[in-house]
C-alpha cells in the first residue's frame, strides 16, 4: 500500500483554527471538558500502573515507532493500550495511511494486522456479542446503555464500539479523535457530544452534570477495559487452530434457499492459521451443485476471515466465521454484493465420521404418505436400510430411493395422529437434533426479513438489493399463534406483490421504488433526482412486501408482509481491502 | 366514523385517509405499532434514527421525512461533515470531492463514491 501524492489542502488551516477554538473554548467553559488529548500521554506513566501490552513485532515497531513512542517495557503509546478485531486494526491502519501519510506495502500491512489482531485482540467471549459487525449482518441491536448507544449510533453501528477494549485514557482519546476529525459532533445530533443546556435533573436527586461524551467514556471504560479475565485466559491458551480436513456445511440464504455440502480445508505449509479451501455446495431446491475455491486466515485462534470464488461464475464471497473452542464447529456468514447484502448463513461441522447436515424438505405434514425427502450429510452409510433411519414415533421411512455417502433419498409416511413438533434424526451413528418438523396445518406466512432495506442505485451508486422469503408457520402444539412453540416450516411457494405503506397523505412510493420479482427479490429503481416525481424526489419510499399463499386446507389465501425501506445510497464506503484477502 | 358524515372537502379527505391506513395518522413517531411489526422502528446496521431527518430513515423509521432529493443537501453534509459515515467529509478524507460537480442537483452524475 502506498499513499498517493497529496495535494495541498486548504481546509487544514480551517480545521486547525476551528479545532483550536473548540478546545480552547471547551477548556474555558468547563474544567470537566479537559479530556486528555496529549498524543504521547500514556497509561504507563501512572504511578504503580503496569497495564499495557508490549509490542514484540519488528514490522509493527519499525513502521509505527516514529509517532508511537516505545517505553522500556516495550509498550508503545496508543497501540499497547487497545485491543480490537482484525477489522478494527485494519480500520486503524487505513486511517494512518489516509490521514497521517503512513506508507505501507500491502503484505506488511497484512502482517501488522495479523500480529495486532492476535496479540492485541479479543477473547472469544468478548468477540461473540459484536460478531454481527464483522459478519456485516443487518440486525436489530439494542444496546444496554442508552446514553452511550444514542451517542454512537447516530453515525455508525454499535458493533464497532463493543468489539474494542481500551484503558480509560484510550476511550478518552478515541472521543477526542472524533471531536478533532469531526468538530460538529459536539453540537450536531440529539444529543451531541456536549450537553447544550443545563444538566437535567431526575426528581429529587442531584443532577448529573456530565456531558453525554463523559457519560459514554465512563460507561465504556467500566464495561470494556483493556485488561479482562477473559483475555488473560485466552492469551494463555491461544494457539493456531488445526482445522485441516473435511467439514460438512449447512447453509441457508434467502437468495438460494438451503444449501448443503462439504468443505475441504487444507493448511498452507509453513504457515500458522492459513488455509486453502475447496467447497462443494448443492442447492437443494434446484439440485444444482457448485464448487468454490478460496483461502482464509484465522486470527486470534478463532476468527476465520476468508474469500472464496466460484471458478465458473467468478463471483467472490467474503467468509467470516467464528470457530468454537473444540475446533469441531464454525459458523458465520459468507457474503457479497455492493453493500454485503447478499449472504449465506453457514455452519460447518467437522466430518471425521458419519455426519448429517440437514434434510429437505424440513417439514412433513401429519398424514403424509410416501413423501420424498432427502437427508444430506458426509460419510453417510451407503448400505442403509429403512429401519436404520429414525425420525421418532409415528414417522416411518418406507423406502430408500437412493443412498449415497453425501445424500440419502427416501420416502417417508407420517401417521395422521402423529404428535406435531420437532424431531431428532438418527442415521446409524449420526444424529441431527431437531432435523425435521411434523405439523398439521400452515397457519400463517411470515415474511423474512420483517424489515428489509434496499438502496436506489445504478447510475452513480450501486443498487442494494433486498431478498424476501416467505416462511410457513404452524401454531404448534398449543394451537395459539405467536407463542414459543410455533413451528418454522421452511420456505413456501407464494405470489409476491408490493403494497403502499402509507406514511403520508397521497403516498405514491409504490410507483417509483422498484420491482419485486416472482422470486421475492426486490430490485430498487435508479438513483438521482427523479424529474417525474413531485419535488424531484429520489425513488425512495416505504412499501410492504406482501406474500400470498394459496392454502388448500383453509380454502382461502394466507398473507404475510414485511416492511421494505427503499432509501438513499451511501457516498462513502469504508470497505476496501479486508483481512483474509 | 360511520355515524358522522363529512360536510366539507377537508372532512371528506380525512375520512378517505382513515380508510386507507395512513401511518402518520395512526400513532406516535416512535414506538408506533403496525400489524406484524416490532413496536419500535427497525435500526438496520449503519442506520441513523436519531437526527431528524436521518440518513437512511427519519425518526419514524420511514423515508418520508428525509432530505429530498438527497442531492439537494449533499454538499452541506460534505462541507460540515454532518454525515461522516455516509458522505465523504471535506475536512479530512475527501477535500476535493466536489471539484467535478459544482451543483449536485444538476451534476450529480459526476459524483464519485469514495472508497477511502
Amino acid at each position: 500500500m502506498t499513499t498517493k501524492p497529496r495535494e495541498p489542502r486548504i481546509p487544514v488551516a480551517y480545521m486547525l483554527v476551528i479545532g483550536s477554538l473548540i478546545f480552547f473554548a471547551a477548556a474555558l467553559l468547563s474544567p470537566r471538558d479537559s479530556i486528555a488529548v496529549s498524543p504521547q500521554s500514556s497509561s504507563q506513566d501512572e504511578e504503580g500502573s503496569d497495564v499495557g501490552i508490549a509490542v514484540e513485532h519488528a514490522a509493527t515497531v519499525s513502521n509505527c515507532v516514529s509517532c508511537h513512542a516505545m517505553d522500556d517495557a516495550g509498550r508503545m503509546t496508543r497501540i499497547s493500550y487497545e485491543r480490537k478485531t482484525p477489522e478494527g486494526w485494519q480500520q486503524t491502519i487505513r486511517r494512518m495511511v489516509l490521514l497521517n501519510d503512513v506508507e505501507l506495502e500491502p503484505d506488511v500491512a497484512r502482517d501488522i494486522v495479523r500480529y495486532l489482531a492476535d496479540e492485541h485482540g479479543l477473547a472469544p467471549e468478548e468477540a461473540r456479542p459484536g460478531f454481527f459487525e464483522a459478519e456485516r449482518r443487518v440486525i436489530d441491536y439494542d444496546y444496554e446503555d442508552d446514553d452511550t448507544e444514542v451517542l454512537c449510533i447516530q453515525c455508525h453501528s454499535m458493533g464497532r464500539v463493543i468489539t474494542q477494549r481500551r484503558t480509560k485514557e484510550e476511550w478518552e482519546l478515541l472521543v477526542a479523535m472524533h471531536r478533532g476529525y469531526y468538530p460538529l459532533v459536539d453540537t450536531q445530533g440529539n444529543p451531541g457530544f456536549r450537553r447544550r443546556g443545563p444538566p437535567s435533573s431526575d426528581g429529587d436527586g442531584p443532577s448529573d452534570s456530565r456531558h453525554p461524551m463523559e457519560k459514554a467514556i465512563d460507561h465504556l471504560a467500566a464495561t470494556y477495559p483493556l485488561e479482562t479475565d477473559e483475555w488473560t485466559a485466552w492469551s494463555a491458551n491461544r494457539r493456531a487452530p488445526r482445522l485441516g480436513g473435511r467439514w460438512g456445511i449447512a447453509g441457508h440464504s434467502a437468495f438460494s434457499g438451503p444449501m448443503y455440502g462439504f468443505v475441504d480445508v487444507t493448511p498452507v505449509e509453513g504457515s500458522e492459521g492459513e488455509f486453502t479451501t475447496e467447497a462443494t455446495l448443492t442447492n437443494v431446491r434446484s439440485g444444482e451443485a457448485t464448487t468454490r475455491t478460496g483461502s482464509a486466515n484465522v486470527y486470534t485462534g478463532f476468527q476465520w476471515r476468508g474469500r472464496s470464488t466460484d471458478p465458473g461464475e467468478g463471483d467472490s464471497m467474503r467468509e467470516v466465521m467464528f470457530i468454537e473452542r473444540d475446533w469441531r464447529r464454525m459458523s458465520g456468514r459468507w457474503f457479497t454484493g455492493a453493500y454485503d447484502e447478499i449472504g449465506l448463513d453457514v455452519t460447518l461441522y467437522r466430518a471425521d465420521g458419519p455426519l448429517i447436515t440437514g434434510v429437505y424438505p424440513v417439514a412433513l405434514r401429519t398424514g403424509a404418505e410416501m413423501e420424498e425427502l432427502t437427508i444430506y450429510g458426509i460419510n453417510l452409510p451407503t448400505d442403509v436400510q429403512p429401519a436404520d433411519i429414525d425420525f421418532g414415533p409415528r414417522v416411518v421411512v418406507t423406502e430408500i430411493i437412493d443412498a449415497g455417502a453425501d445424500a440419502i433419498r427416501l420416502r417417508a409416511s407420517v401417521a395422521t395422529d402423529a404428535a406435531i413438533g420437532k424431531r431428532d434424526l438418527f442415521v446409524g451413528a449420526a444424529a441431527r437434533p431437531e432435523a425435521l418438523v411434523v405439523f398439521d396445518t400452515v397457519d400463517a406466512v411470515r415474511v423474512t426479513p420483517q424489515a428489509g432495506m434496499a438502496r436506489v442505485g445504478g447510475v452513480v451508486a450501486p443498487k442494494q438489493f433486498a431478498q424476501f422469503e416467505a416462511i410457513g408457520v404452524s401454531n404448534g402444539p398449543d394451537g395459539e399463534p405467536g407463542t414459543d412453540d410455533d413451528l418454522d416450516l421452511g420456505a413456501l411457494d407464494v405470489t409476491w406483490s408490493l403494497e403502499e405503506y402509507s406514511a403520508t397523505f397521497d403516498d405514491d412510493d409504490i410507483d417509483f421504488v422498484g420491482e419485486l420479482g416472482a422470486d421475492g427479490l426486490f430490485t430498487p429503481a435508479l438513483d438521482g433526482p427523479n424529474p417525474g416525481r413531485s419535488g424531484n424526489r429520489n425513488n425512495v419510499g416505504d412499501v410492504w412486501a406482501v406474500a400470498t399463499y394459496e392454502s388448500e386446507e383453509l380454502g382461502r389465501p394466507l398473507r404475510g408482509r414485511a416492511l421494505l425501506i427503499v432509501t438513499v445510497p451511501l457516498y462513502l464506503n469504508m470497505r476496501g481491502w479486508e483481512p483474509g484477502r | 366514523m360511520k355515524h358522522l358524515q363529512p360536510i366539507n372537502q377537508k372532512a371528506g379527505k380525512i375520512e378517505h385517509y382513515l380508510e386507507h391506513d395512513v401511518v402518520a395518522l395512526s400513532g406516535q413517531p416512535r414506538g408506533y405499532t403496525v400489524p406484524q411489526q416490532p413496536d419500535s422502528p427497525h435500526i438496520p446496521m449503519g442506520c441513523s434514527l436519531v437526527f431528524s431527518p436521518g440518513w437512511e430513515v427519519d425518526r419514524s423509521g420511514g423515508t418520508a421525512g428525509l432530505c429530498q432529493p438527497v442531492e439537494r443537501d449533499l454538499f452541506d453534509c460534505h462541507l460540515g461533515c454532518f454525515w461522516p459515515a455516509h458522505v465523504p467529509d471535506q475536512l479530512n478524507h475527501s477535500p476535493d470531492w466536489t471539484s467535478k460537480c459544482a451543483a449536485a442537483q444538476k451534476d450529480w452524475r459526476s459524483l464519485d463514491i469514495i472508497f477511502p
